[in-house]
């Protein structure tokens, strides 16, 4: 139920004392708030005049208790949230440090979810821990000792009781828990159901049975709601339970003081006591109860969080690496990789000196990507011999390597900043003249003439949303702002591109390459005649290399693609 | 004062709250009885025992003077968990129940625009959303209405109950209630309210940063900029617990002041009590405990409402876009029945998007006879797929007409399934299986006719692997099939509609080009006889095509079959030699 790491961070001790101290002056005062109003009321009954300062006394007590729980709310809600952000800190410090291996590991999605929904559950996740069950553990424990002292036999009733609710709930609990699990993957089943009908409402249109479809929507909807309702029934049962204890308990509690109170062995004022206190005695478990599921999740948040946070770090060597030059040279030998899903990549071998144009050619699934990643030091090999500049690695997760890297890939993201900081997003002091240039040199004029207000318009997503080609061409013009990046790295830059822009994009893309060391990876054939050197790779391997002309020679595998590729062999 | 409550003017002309409210009143004030009865077992299981414990310490001689208060305490100790089970029950059941109805009454307002829906709503935003406020509309009934109308009840029952007992005192809880139920609920409102929306730009903000450069991490590390990143985020990120920590403070100390009504509420009536019956020790003495013991139960009926009224504020946006949106299609279009040969024909269309003045396509003169391949190539933005729409009559042109047979596409309406299918770039395959999805096309198809365009599209060697066979579910959104393959049940699903006309709106955009030829192939063998419209980003197979156009600003700017094109087109052969890699 709970989590132990919990207790091991930073100022939970502290914390942790300080709230017990408050509840037991909570525990107090609820104690002082029913004996007051007890004596009030006895006195009353006694046809005494009111006794002020007795009413003041439980007025008071009443008040004090109040506070008390609003200053331990407001101390909690400071703890909670500064546990939380240094969670979220720790979490993002994570995601800039490892980037994309981290990422592709666990994928996007959960990364953001985690870092937002993820922290927020966990943020409630404490507050309930270090409230509801701290009072839990605390305040009924003294009031029970209060009603000692007022009535020992209805103090023991009342202890009985409780762990006879707890039994309850949790043999009821666990019997909708079967049937609610079951229940939670129909709910899922429906939701993704809706979702399904509205994301292909399209192709429901386009075949003429959208209209009818609708009320297939509402039939689902009804058979869920009568399947979710059978379920309920069991699970709001433990609900039930806890509910029917407690009442159960104080009616109970209530006739027996009547009887002992005719029979003259109690006198009125413990017994308006006992009544008085058996509600708040009760009250920390029923609220626990109401909140149990939300700490589940906060649960499982955390520990998922705290999994992320401490994986491994990603392999890197920090070589010093002198500015890629026509001299340097990259030697790779027997690099191999697989994926947890058991795809291989490799053995790969290969040897680069200087500027050199390298295409990495082959059909979809066959490793181009991943080469391109573990070039690049997002992917680290699992063996590998490379020496670059003369000094050996086993991985290119190399610092000093990507701060000299381009890396454009097939869809580059595009931030939702201004056209401004977009383009000058590895060059940030770059002045608007060179920003103009850029823009010009690229093609993004139009775009530019567009946007209401220039340089300064926001777009990306959710703003303005750039066709693929646009967002191409932002990403070159950023690797044009920062001419000192020698080393570029394409995958798949055109393969979504109509045949114009590509062509045009083209044009603009050649100078770029001028002596830099450049990894293209494509499909689109045209590319290959520009390139110096062709990697050709199939099923994760690399199966020929050369130059264009060696592999037409060659007559191997490359020139089946190539033909494929054209649609020659169209009897397939 | 009420205008200036965000969600009471969103429900000014409201179609899914209100409505529903009306149509399902039965059930709507049976709950609400019950909730209002639970309190009642509640407070009056606390004023039987008060009045039990006073009664019998005055030790009256015969136990069968406390009879009935000890039998209505037991009573009241175990009809209010009863109660409040089927209250449970009955709120949620009448909840779920209008959910269907929204779900409906969402998808038919979507249904209406659906195949211009992406480029109205973006899709998987709009998605998300969606579903999200019908959860919240259903917290804003179960959170906010529902406990509303108890403590309404509560509240008048307690004001006349006391009322008759005394007047005077009954004015007081009418005042004292008053504040608690409605002036502090409205306070919270109107203070935290602007905060509210304010944490929640605040938020949303955040979340939009992080995910942009969550999704942008590759280009913070290369340009080694993370730390400047993360500070940036810190800085946001404190601008929001500023705001949060405003809020909760305000909560706290609402929800203290809420308290301090409260004592005052139970002090009233043990002074009351005490000015009425005490004085001296009579019989009436022993009601002075039940009165003052019979409210404290019901606190946590009122005790929610400032939360659940300020939480109105997260719902009036969801109530907005749900208003926003069109309401449901009823246009009843004429039957329409043609017969081949199908030429479709558009003379000088132009068109402009609603609410704009730019043409994005300026007199197209384009006849596309029945039985011809014709090929749509352009640039993107060039209006491509905006000709679609208008060729299958989702969008009315501006001027010129586009027509079928003579008749204007437009007027079709949902008969025009019956004479043109499309398969886009990412064909939809439906959560179900294969057979399902398949029969789409139609759905009296037997297994045999299934098997038939499952083994024409190629596909018919992997179904019979799955061990389901036909009854294989295809994965969430069709992912278990790779590109190629959805766009072959896509095909066999377009074959079993067998509609005379098949566009194909850049169906092979990301595949290699081996695959891509591969399935142009099939298309083109599969479709022949049938008029087939592809839209298509390049020159890949194109030579099969009976007439190629290229759309530029709007216009028709190269025209002709593919030999023609080759022989006097420059530009084409351009491009047509860079898609070959010569």
């Amino acid at each position: 139920m709970i989590d132990k790491q919990l207790f091991k961070i930073d100022g939970a001790g502290s914390i942790l004392k300080k709230l017990a101290g408050l509840e037991i002056l909570q525990a107090f005062f609820i104690v002082g708030q029913a004996l007051a109003l007890a004596s009030v009321l006895s006195k009353l009954w006694a046809g005494q005049p009111l006794d002020w300062l007795l009413l003041i006394t439980f007025a008071a007590c009443f008040i004090a208790r109040q506070l008390i729980s609003t200053l331990r709310d407001s101390m909690l809600e400071k703890y909670s949230g500064r546990v939380a952000e240094e969670l979220r800190q720790q979490l993002l410090n994570k995601v800039f440090r490892d980037g994309q291996a981290l990422v592709q590991k666990q994928g996007t999605g959960s990364l953001i979810t985690m870092s937002l929904d993820g922290v927020d559950e966990v943020r409630q996740y404490i507050k309930l821990i270090y409230s509801k069950v701290l009072t839990m553990m605390i305040v009924p424990v003294l009031i029970f000792v209060g009603m000692l002292f007022l009535s020992w036999t209805s103090a023991v009733i009342l202890l009985v009781m409780y762990p006879l609710i707890v039994l309850f709930m949790i043999i009821l609990g666990h019997a909708a828990q079967d049937r609610a699990i079951k229940q939670f993957g129909n709910f899922q089943v429906l939701s993704n159901n809706f979702i399904d009908s509205l994301r292909g409402i399209d192709t429901l249109k386009y075949l003429g049975l959208s209209k009818r479809y609708s009320k297939s929507i509402f039939n689902l909807s009804e058979g869920f709601r009568k399947k979710t309702m059978a379920v309920l029934k069991v699970a709001m049962l433990s609900t039930f339970a806890l509910d029917f204890f407690t009442t159960l308990s104080i009616a109970i509690i209530a006739v027996f003081l009547g009887f002992d109170l005719m029979n003259g062995k109690i006198a009125l004022f413990p017994a308006l006591g006992i009544l008085i206190l058996a509600p708040d005695y009760f009250l920390p478990i029923r609220d626990f109860a109401g909140d149990f599921h939300a700490t589940l999740n906060g649960k499982n948040a955390f520990k998922r969080i705290n999994e992320l946070i401490n994986l491994p770090e990603e392999k890197t060597n920090d070589l010093p690496l002198k500015t890629w030059s026509a001299q340097d040279q990259l030697k790779i030998k027997n690099l191999k990789f697989t994926y947890q899903k058991g795809t291989e990549i490799g053995p790969v071998s290969l040897q680069v000196q200087g500027f050199k144009k390298i295409g990495i050619i082959g059909m979809s699934g066959s490793g181009k990507t991943s080469l391109i990643n573990l070039l690049s030091g997002f992917l680290t090999p699992d063996q590998a011999q490379i020496e670059l500049q003369g000094q050996k690695t086993t991985t290119m997760n190399i610092p000093a390597w990507q701060r000299q890297m381009t890396y454009i890939p097939q869809e580059p993201y595009v931030f939702t900043k201004s056209l401004r900081e977009n383009i000058a997003f590895y060059n940030p002091q770059a002045s608007d003249d060179e920003i103009k240039q850029a823009i010009h040199i690229m093609g993004l004029d139009a775009l530019l003439n567009d946007l209401p207000n220039g340089l300064d318009t926001v777009i990306g997503r959710g703003k303005r949303v750039l066709s693929g080609g646009q967002s191409q061409r932002i990403a070159l013009a950023r690797a044009f702002l920062d001419p000192k990046r020698k080393i570029m790295i394409f995958d798949e830059p055109t393969a979504h591109l109509d045949i114009e822009t590509e062509i045009d994009l083209k044009k603009r893309m050649m100078p770029l390459m001028q002596n830099k060391l450049v990894f293209f990876a494509t499909h689109r054939l045209h590319w290959l005649k520009e390139m110096d050197y062709i990697l050709v790779m199939d099923h994760g391997q690399l199966v020929e290399q050369g130059s264009y002309e060696q592999l037409q020679q060659n007559q191997g595998y490359f020139c089946k693609l190539m033909a494929g590729m054209r649609g020659e062999n169209n009897d397939q | 004062m009420i205008n200036k409550i965000p969600v009471l003017r969103a429900l000014k002309n409201d179609r899914w709250v209100r409505p529903y409210l009306e149509k399902y009143r039965k059930t709507l004030i049976l709950a609400i009885a019950l909730g209002i009865l639970t309190f009642v077992c509640g407070g009056g299981l606390m004023f039987c025992a008060g009045y039990l414990i006073s009664r019998s310490a005055a030790k009256p001689e015969n136990i069968l003077l406390i009879y009935v208060p000890i039998v209505l305490t037991r009573a009241f100790g175990i009809t209010r968990p009863a109660v409040r089970y089927f209250e449970r029950l009955v709120s949620h059941n009448w909840v779920l129940k209008m959910t269907s109805k929204f779900r409906q009454q969402l998808y038919d307002s979507l249904e209406r625009d659906a195949t211009i829906f992406n480029s109205k709503y973006q899709l998987g935003n709009i998605l998300g959303l969606l579903s999200d406020d019908v959860s919240h509309i259903q917290n804003f009934y179960l959170r906010t209405i529902f406990p509303m109308f108890v403590a309404w009840g509560l509240y008048a029952i307690i004001v006349i109950g006391l009322g008759i007992i005394s007047p005077l005192m009954g004015i007081w809880m009418l005042i004292l209630f008053f504040l608690i139920i409605f002036a502090i609920p409205i306070w919270s409102v109107l203070i935290n309210g602007a905060r509210q929306s304010y944490e929640k730009t605040v938020q949303d903000k955040l979340y939009v940063d992080l995910t942009d450069n969550v999704m942008g991490v590759d280009d913070w590390i290369l340009s080694g900029r993370s730390k400047e990143y993360l500070a940036l985020h810190v800085n946001d990120q404190d601008k929001f617990l500023q705001i949060n920590a405003k809020m909760k403070k305000f909560d706290r100390w609402r929800d203290f002041v809420l308290q301090i009504f409260w004592v005052l509420v139970i002090v009233s009536l043990v002074i009351w009590g005490a000015a009425r019956f005490g004085g001296r020790s009579t019989y009436y003495t022993n009601w002075i405990a039940a009165f003052a013991l019979a409210l404290f139960p019901t606190v946590e009926a009122f005790a929610s409402l400032p939360t659940a009224a300020q939480e109105t504020n997260i719902y009036k946006d969801s109530l907005k876009r749900l208003n926003n949106l069109p309401a449901p299609d009823q246009t009843k279009h004429k039957p329409i029945k043609l017969t081949a040969p199908f030429n479709l024909v558009l003379t000088d269309v132009h068109y402009a998007y609603p609410q704009t003045n730019k043409e994005v396509l300026h007199g197209i003169n384009l006849n596309i006879h029945d039985g011809e391949k014709i090929a749509i190539l352009g640039r993107s933005g060039a209006g491509k797929s905006t000709l679609a729409a208008l060729l299958r009559g989702d969008r009315v042109p501006t001027k010129g007409r586009v027509t079928l047979n003579g008749i204007d596409t437009s007027k079709f309406g949902d008969q025009m399934s019956n004479y043109f299918s499309i398969i886009n770039q990412t064909p939809y395959l439906f959560n179900t299986t294969i057979a399902n999805n398949l029969r789409l096309g139609n759905e009296d198809a037997t297994d045999e006719q299934l098997w038939d365009v499952l083994r024409r599209v190629g596909l018919a060697e992997m179904v019979q692997k799955l061990t389901d066979g036909l009854d294989t579910k295809v994965d969430e959104a069709g992912l278990r099939f790779s590109g190629g393959e959805r766009h072959r049940l896509a095909l066999a699903r377009i074959l079993l509609k067998n509609t005379p006309i098949v566009l194909l709106d850049e169906p092979t955009v990301g595949l290699d080009p081996i695959t891509e030829q591969a399935v142009i192939n099939m298309f083109i063998k599969e479709l022949s006889g049938k008029t087939l419209i592809w839209i298509t980003h390049h020159l890949q197979g194109i030579d099969q095509m009976d007439q190629v156009i290229f759309i530029e600003d709007g216009q028709i700017n190269m025209q002709g079959t593919p030999e023609k094109l080759w022989q006097t087109e420059p530009r084409y052969r351009e491009l047509k030699k860079a898609d070959l890699g010569l």
